[in-house]
């Protein structure tokens, strides 16, 4: 393995920063940064050590009295923590982005058109495009949305689609998310913190701005429901003050000028639905959900849901209110779905992925799955219908006994998995115990789709902050960075 | 404005004037009790019960024997998780329910709110209570007085700031006729009066008004009926008043609702009744009759932000 020292650092110790062989995105090779980090690198340089030290504490400090927490479920306490924010940005450049800009609008396009298909006229299963059972035996196939409309035909008014940089450091898609993805609120956040407490970082970048993504989000809502309401009433529909993304929520609407609601704020009369204020009841047109399908209305999905609201979907169904994102985009996103993507973006839009995908093994099928169970040490186990890093097995990081049990949940409902070769993530230089060490990354760029689909400079860089870890989910010990898409 | 963001800045103001008052009434009590009485002779126990009374909201409480009685009623009224009326719990309250209406608030009012709420999650009863309660109750009224300067200081004075008032004012009028409840002034009368206005904020107040030659019935009028001393019951309920007015655009001394019937007839009688009138039947009847009064007034206000909701406008 090679090994490098950080040049003309504040950084500068006798730790030494390892080289792997998997994609480094600050070094090209040992002591030799990126031409497009050498400006941070000499930034860096002008920073006392100590006084670093001390301002990432603080700015850490700062996020946990704002309140820019997360709620780890599997944390029985509920306790609120802070995403850890680590002070080198993660620099794109502008070609690269580019290309990813590319990539992201044309999957959208093209998992957008998938669900209107699916929900349709179900061109691309009668020609056996992609197989008809994967879709009916998908969770997240909502009967409900069958021959239904939804405005402007725009299901997936937001996703975030997670990319990776393979051992050539090429972009690959690793999943779509297409119900509720979050994690703008960070991107935001840590731009605003980064630029108040490091601003020289900023002296030899010419970096995209972030902050309009609100607003840029506010237009999409709003175009949703203009053909029909001249000054659209757009709300944002949280499950409330213990969900993990509340911070996000509240930031949102915030920043929207839009209210937040929960389910019991709202009530549907009619097929229409309002908002109950202290001066009555106020219609209400456009509703960011950040709520899930399953929970949005009592009368169709889990009867003991209190987050929804009970006759949402036949408003939703009269056409008398807008839901971004639609019910039913879960089918898109499944991750038995995943590798089928780039048939449907040469099926719906006759062009070839920009973006390549991770090869992915189907468990239903007998051969793929005997391939799956007898090679689990070398492969990453996921769950089909879970999100968040929730369910998974990276295979060579389990013992003996965690693979057995994949093998046989795999065995006994092989729907519900997928298996995918241990792709090894590109590193980045990242803060930990006050020196620079190489951490795996990931990149989440947001879509928004209106009239077309907007991919505004504001990505979240997700670190796995444990040493060799390759899972970056918040809520599985992971940290974000400040990203920075560079202008043209 | 949403109804239930209008039933959260009214907990909300309840909640950070009750947490202020609770410190208050704590740490008044904690350093007389070292002064004026000796454990051992029964009448710290006296003391203590009242402050069950007002700061624990228990109607006939049952005190530990022995010497532990300052530190388990600072612990019980202060720190206690499960008692809902603690000062800890107050804070979590409060905070409950500024995070719900997070995007309502200003930044400013929101990191004062979970800051107070952060740091007293970190305490921890044995500790506080070893380095002496003093050092944490004053940080709490701190906490307080900076959520009274940034909720003026950065909210607009609209109907989000008026529902904050409504629910800080009440409860400061509320407690102090718990307190005007829990004292004896006829058994101690000096003792009673001076520990009464220093749990209500007014030792200073009261010495720079009306002096030191007064009676005890003078510490009364000061409390119940002074115009301008920002904790007497009639200063709380005129605020209340007015700002229920503001929310419902109602002319003043016409009334829109219950709430401003029974603030309005409130009023009345605290303008032009004297305080021979006030204490009449005496002061246990007085608290008795306030303190029905205030339930149903609290009633009265949740009332009026949730108008009925049948049928489509």
């Amino acid at each position: 393995m090679a090994k490098t020292r950080i040049g003309a650092s504040v950084f500068e110790t006798e730790q030494e920063y390892a080289l792997g062989t998997h994609f480094d995105e600050f070094f090209e090779r040992d002591g030799v940064a990126r031409e497009h980090y050498a400006g941070l690198v000499e930034a860096l340089a002008e920073y006392p050590r100590e006084e670093v030290l001390g301002r990432v504490q603080s700015i850490n400090a700062a996020l946990l009295q704002r309140g820019v927490t997360f709620t780890v479920y599997a944390d029985a306490s509920g306790i609120e923590r802070v995403f850890p924010f680590d002070l080198i940005p993660r620099i794109l450049r502008a070609e690269e982005w580019s290309r990813i800009e590319r990539g992201i609008a044309q999957r959208v396009q093209a998992l957008n058109a998938f669900l209107h298909d699916v929900y349709h006229d179900q061109r691309i299963l009668r020609e056996k495009r992609v197989p008809a059972d994967l879709v009916y035996s998908c969770k997240h196939f909502c009967r409900e949305m069958v021959g239904v409309d939804v405005p402007g035909g725009v299901y997936v008014h937001v996703s975030g689609i997670d990319l990776i940089r393979d051992e050539r450091g090429e972009f690959l898609v690793l999943e779509d998310n297409c119900r509720t993805p979050s994690g703008i609120s960070y991107v935001l956040e840590n731009r605003d913190v980064l630029k108040r407490n490091f601003p020289d970082l900023f002296a030899g970048y010419a970096v995209r701005p972030v902050d309009d993504y609100p607003r840029r989000l506010l237009d999409v809502l709003r175009h949703a429901a203009l053909q029909w309401r001249e000054n659209p009433t757009v709300v944002v529909l949280t499950p409330g003050i213990h969900n993990s993304a509340y911070f996000e929520h509240a930031m949102l609407a915030r920043r929207m000028g839009a209210e937040l609601v929960e389910g019991r704020d709202l009530v549907v009369i009619d097929d229409v639905v309002y908002v109950k204020t202290t001066r009555g009841l106020q219609r209400v047109d456009v509703i960011y959900r950040r709520v899930d399908d399953d929970f949005l209305d009592p009368l169709y999905f889990i009867p003991e849901s209190v987050l929804g609201v009970t006759g949402l979907l036949d408003a939703y169904r009269a056409g008398n209110v807008v839901l971004a994102n639609a019910i039913g985009t879960g089918v898109a996103d499944d991750k038995s779905v995943y590798r089928y993507v780039p048939e449907m973006i040469r099926f719906y839009l006759d062009e070839e992925p920009v973006l390549g995908v991770v090869p992915t093994f189907d468990c239903t099928d007998p051969a793929q799955r005997r391939h799956v169970v007898g090679h689990l040490a070398d492969l990453v186990v996921k769950s089909t219908a879970a999100s968040g890093g929730y369910g998974m097995l990276m295979g060579p990081h389990a013992d003996a006994a965690e693979r057995e049990e994949f093998a046989r949940k795999i065995e006994a409902n092989p729907r519900e998995f997928i298996a995918q070769p241990v792709i090894s993530l590109s590193s980045h230089p990242t803060l930990v115990d006050g020196v620079l060490a190489p951490r795996r990354v990931d990149l989440r760029p947001f879509a928004l789709y209106g009239r077309e689909v907007d991919v505004p400079p504001a990505a979240l860089t997700r670190v796995a902050l444990r040493e060799g870890s390759l899972v970056v989910n918040s809520s599985q010990g992971g940290g974000s960075k400040d990203t920075w898409v560079l202008q043209g | 404005m949403l109804t239930r963001v209008a039933d959260s800045l009214y907990w909300l103001g309840r909640n950070i004037e009750r947490a202020e008052t609770i410190a208050r009434i704590l740490d008044v009590n904690y350093t007389r009790a070292m002064d004026l009485y000796s454990m051992r002779d029964g009448r710290g126990e006296h003391l203590w019960r009242s402050v069950m009374r007002c700061a624990g909201f228990v109607a006939d409480p049952q005190l530990p024997a022995g010497g532990r009685v300052a530190a388990e009623v600072i612990a019980f009224c202060g720190l206690d998780h499960e008692n809902p009326y603690s000062l800890r719990s107050s804070i979590r309250i409060a905070r409950t329910n500024a995070l719900g209406i997070r995007s309502e608030l200003t930044s400013e009012v929101w990191e004062t709110v979970n800051a107070l709420y952060l740091y007293a999650e970190e305490q921890e009863a044995r500790s506080v209570l070893r380095s002496g309660p003093s050092k944490f109750l004053r940080r709490v009224r701190d906490a307080a007085h900076a959520f009274a300067g940034v909720t003026s200081e950065t909210l607009t004075h609209g109907d989000r700031w008026s529902y904050l008032v409504v629910g800080r004012f009440f409860e400061r009028a509320y407690m102090t006729v718990r307190m005007l409840d829990a004292v004896d002034i006829e058994r101690e009368p000096w003792p009673e009066a001076q520990r009464l206005l220093e749990m209500c904020c007014a030792g200073e107040p009261f010495t720079q008004t009306v002096g030191h030659a007064s009676e005890p019935r003078d510490v009364l009028e000061f409390l119940i009926l002074h115009r301008q001393f920002p904790r007497s019951l009639h200063f709380c309920m005129r605020r209340v008043d007015e700002a229920m007015h503001a929310i419902s655009g109602t002319p003043p001394d016409t009334f829109a609702n219950d709430a401003e019937r029974r603030l309005g007839r409130a009023r009345a009688m605290l303008d032009y009744a004297s305080i021979g009138d006030v204490l009449g039947g005496g002061l246990p009847a007085f608290g008795a009759a306030m303190r029905e009064e205030f339930e149903a007034l609290h009633a009265a206000i949740s009332a009026s932000y949730q108008p009925g909701m049948v049928g489509a406008p």
